[in-house]
C-alpha cells in the first residue's frame, strides 16, 4: 500500500524539520474496530493538505485527533513539536455543521474563541468585527443563526474560526451541507482569505475538485483500517481563482484522485462499505 | 473577490424579512362562548337543585369588587404570592445547578439520582407533617414546603436537558479550550432552555399546590386558608373569589415565563408560535 515513492516518510521528508503538524503512527479503534491505522503525515506551517477517502474511512476522527477531541489508540500527533493530549491552543476547527451556537448573535459566536481564551471585553470589541468584515457579514453582527442562510452561517464560523488567529485551521467538512453554489463562493472566500494570511491547514472533503482546488497536496485515504493510500502533489500555481478549475492541469489531477479513490485496491479491501 | 460575499449576502438576507401570512388569532368570542357555556349551565343546576349558599357565578361576579378590595382578602393574597415567589427562585436556582451538576458530574449523578427521583415522586402532603414539626406550624414551614414541591420537577428537568445537550456544542466548546463553568453556564444552560423551562411550569404548578395545602393544614394567612374559612362559613361566593385569583396566578406565572422567553430569548423556537 504505502510503497510509492509520493507516499510521506517523515525520514525522507525534507519538510518534516519545519512541519507544523507530524502525525506519526496515528490509529484509532472503536472497540474491535479499526478505524484508520499507522498514519503518518506532515504539514508545513503554511501549506494546506487536503484529506479524501471514501465515506466512514475516518477523516473526521482523524481531524479530531489532530485537535485533541478524540484520543489516538496508537501514535501521535505533535503541533510545533508539543503532543496534543487536548485541543492545543493556536488550533481552531471550522465544523460541518457550523457548530454555532443557536443562543449567541454573530458578533458574540464570532468572540467565543477569544472569551475564552480570556481575552478582555474591549480587546473583543476591537478585533472581532474585523474578522466578520473579512468574511462579509457585516450588519449582520446582532443576528442570531437561525435569521442566517447556511452559508453565511457557515462564514460566522469562519471567522469564530479565524479570529483566534490560529496557527492551524482544521476544516472538518466545512462546505459539506450547502449548496453546491454557496460551496463554491465560499470556497473561493476561503482560497482570499488564506491567501491573506497563510496558515497550516488540513481540510477533510468529500469532494475531489474541492480537494484538488484547496490543497497543496491531497492525501488519499483508504482500506480497511484506512491508511495513507497516496499523496499527490497539487502543482498548481497562487493565488488559485476560478481560472485555477479551466486549468487543464487541473483537470488532470482530479482524473488522478478520482482514480485514486475510486480504484479496487490490491488487498481486497472494498472501497464502499 | 470581494464582490461575491455581497451579491451573496444579499440574496439571503431576503429570508428573515419573509414573513408567511399572520395566523389570526382565534377570535377572542370562540374561547369566551366556552366559558359562558359553562357558566350558563352552572347557574342553572344550582339555581334548580343546590341551596341558597352554593356558589353561583351572578353572585360570584357580583361580591368580586367587594373581595377584592377587603384588606383580608388582599393579606390572604399577598399572604399566598409572596412565599410562593420565594420559594420558586429558591427551587429553580437550587434545581438548575443540582439538576446541571447531575447531568455533567458522573458521581454527582450517582450519588444524587436516585434521591432526587424518588423524592419527586412523594407526595408533598406526606412529608408536610413532618416538615411542621421542624418548622413549627410557621410560615416558614410554608415555604419549605413550597421549595420542596418546586425544586425537584426543576432538578430533574434540568439534569434531562444537561445529559441532552449535543454533542456538537460541547465540542465547539472544548475545541475552544472552554472551562468546565463556561462549559456548564455557557453551553449546557442555554442550550437545556426547553427543559427549564418545562421544569418550571411543573414547578410553578406543584409550588401553588403546595401553598395551599400547606395553609389548609398549618392554617396561617393565605388564599388557601382564606377558601377553607369561607366555604366553612358559608361564604362560597367569597371562597370563589379566592380559587378564581389562585386560577389566574396560576395562568399569570405560565404568561410571564412565555413573554420573558421571548423577550430574552429571541432565539427560541425562532419566533415561532
Amino acid at each position: 500500500m504505502r510503497s510509492t515513492p509520493r507516499d510521506i516518510n517523515a525520514v525522507h521528508d525534507p519538510a518534516a524539520a519545519t512541519s507544523r503538524i507530524q502525525i506519526r503512527g496515528l490509529g484509532k479503534y472503536f472497540d474491535e474496530l479499526c478505524v484508520f491505522d499507522d498514519i503518518d503525515l506532515d504539514v508545513g506551517s503554511a501549506e494546506v493538505v487536503t484529506l479524501v477517502g471514501p465515506s466512514g474511512c475516518g477523516k473526521t476522527t482523524l481531524l479530531r485527533c489532530i485537535d485533541g477531541l478524540v484520543a489516538p489508540s496508537t501514535g501521535e500527533v505533535r503541533i510545533d513539536g508539543a503532543p496534543v493530549v487536548e485541543p492545543p491552543e493556536g488550533v481552531a476547527v471550522v465544523f460541518q455543521h457550523f457548530g454555532l451556537f443557536p443562543w449567541k448573535t454573530v458578533f458574540r459566536n464570532v468572540a467565543y474563541g477569544l472569551r475564552m481564551a480570556g481575552v478582555s471585553r474591549r480587546a473583543i470589541a476591537e478585533r472581532v468585527p474585523a474578522f466578520i468584515e473579512l468574511v462579509g457579514l457585516r450588519g449582520f453582527e446582532n443576528s442570531y443563526p437561525y435569521q442566517l442562510s447556511g452559508g453565511m452561517q457557515q462564514r460566522a464560523g469562519l471567522a469564530r474560526a479565524l479570529a483566534v488567529e490560529p496557527k492551524v485551521l482544521l476544516m472538518d467538512e466545512p462546505f459539506g451541507a450547502l449548496d453546491a453554489q454557496t460551496r463554491e463562493v465560499l470556497q473561493f472566500e476561503l482560497l482570499r482569505i488564506w491567501d491573506t494570511r497563510p496558515t497550516s491547514m488540513v481540510f477533510v472533503t468529500h469532494s475531489i475538485d474541492e480537494a484538488v482546488l484547496m490543497g497543496d497536496r491531497v492525501v488519499v485515504l483508504k482500506g480497511r483500517p484506512s491508511t495513507v493510500h497516496q499523496v499527490i502533489d497539487v502543482d498548481l500555481a497562487r493565488p488559485r481563482t476560478r481560472a485555477t478549475t479551466t486549468d487543464p492541469r487541473f483537470h488532470e489531477l482530479r482524473e488522478q484522485v478520482w482514480n485514486l479513490v475510486m480504484s479496487t485496491p490490491d488487498d481486497h479491501n472494498s472501497v464502499e462499505r | 473577490m470581494t464582490a461575491a460575499p455581497a451579491t451573496h449576502v444579499g440574496s439571503a438576507a431576503g429570508r428573515p424579512a419573509r414573513t408567511r401570512r399572520p395566523r389570526l388569532p382565534y377570535p377572542v368570542w370562540v374561547k369566551g362562548s366556552t366559558a359562558l357555556v359553562i357558566f350558563a349551565l352552572w347557574e342553572l343546576f344550582t339555581h334548580v337543585f343546590a341551596p341558597h349558599y352554593v356558589a353561583r357565578p351572578t353572585r360570584v361576579a357580583a361580591v368580586i369588587p367587594e373581595v377584592v378590595t377587603s384588606s383580608e382578602f388582599l393579606a390572604a393574597l399577598s399572604g399566598t404570592v409572596v412565599p410562593i415567589v420565594q420559594g420558586m427562585v429558591v427551587a429553580v436556582v437550587l434545581g438548575t445547578v443540582v439538576g446541571l451538576a447531575m447531568g455533567q458530574v458522573r458521581w454527582i449523578d450517582r450519588s444524587l439520582k436516585i434521591y432526587v427521583y424518588g423524592l419527586f415522586a412523594l407526595p408533598m402532603v406526606a412529608v408536610l407533617p413532618l416538615v411542621t414539626m421542624w418548622f413549627g406550624y410557621t410560615e416558614g414551614a410554608r415555604l419549605a414546603i413550597i421549595v420542596f414541591a418546586a425544586f425537584f420537577p426543576m432538578a430533574l428537568s434540568m439534569y434531562d436537558g444537561s445529559r441532552s445537550v449535543s454533542r456538537d456544542y460541547l465540542e465547539v466548546a472544548s475545541s475552544f479550550r472552554a472551562g468546565r463553568l463556561a462549559v456548564w453556564f455557557g453551553v449546557v444552560l442555554p442550550a437545556s432552555l426547553p427543559y427549564v423551562l418545562a421544569g418550571f411550569r411543573l414547578a410553578a404548578g406543584r409550588a401553588l399546590i403546595a401553598a395551599v395545602v400547606a395553609e389548609y393544614l398549618i392554617g396561617i394567612e393565605g388564599l388557601g386558608f382564606y377558601i377553607l374559612l369561607n366555604a366553612r362559613s358559608f361564604r362560597h361566593n367569597e371562597a370563589f373569589v379566592a380559587v378564581l385569583a389562585l386560577a389566574l396566578f396560576g395562568i399569570l406565572t405560565l404568561f410571564l415565563a412565555r413573554w420573558a422567553t421571548r423577550r430574552w430569548c429571541p432565539w427560541y423556537r425562532q419566533g415561532a408560535g
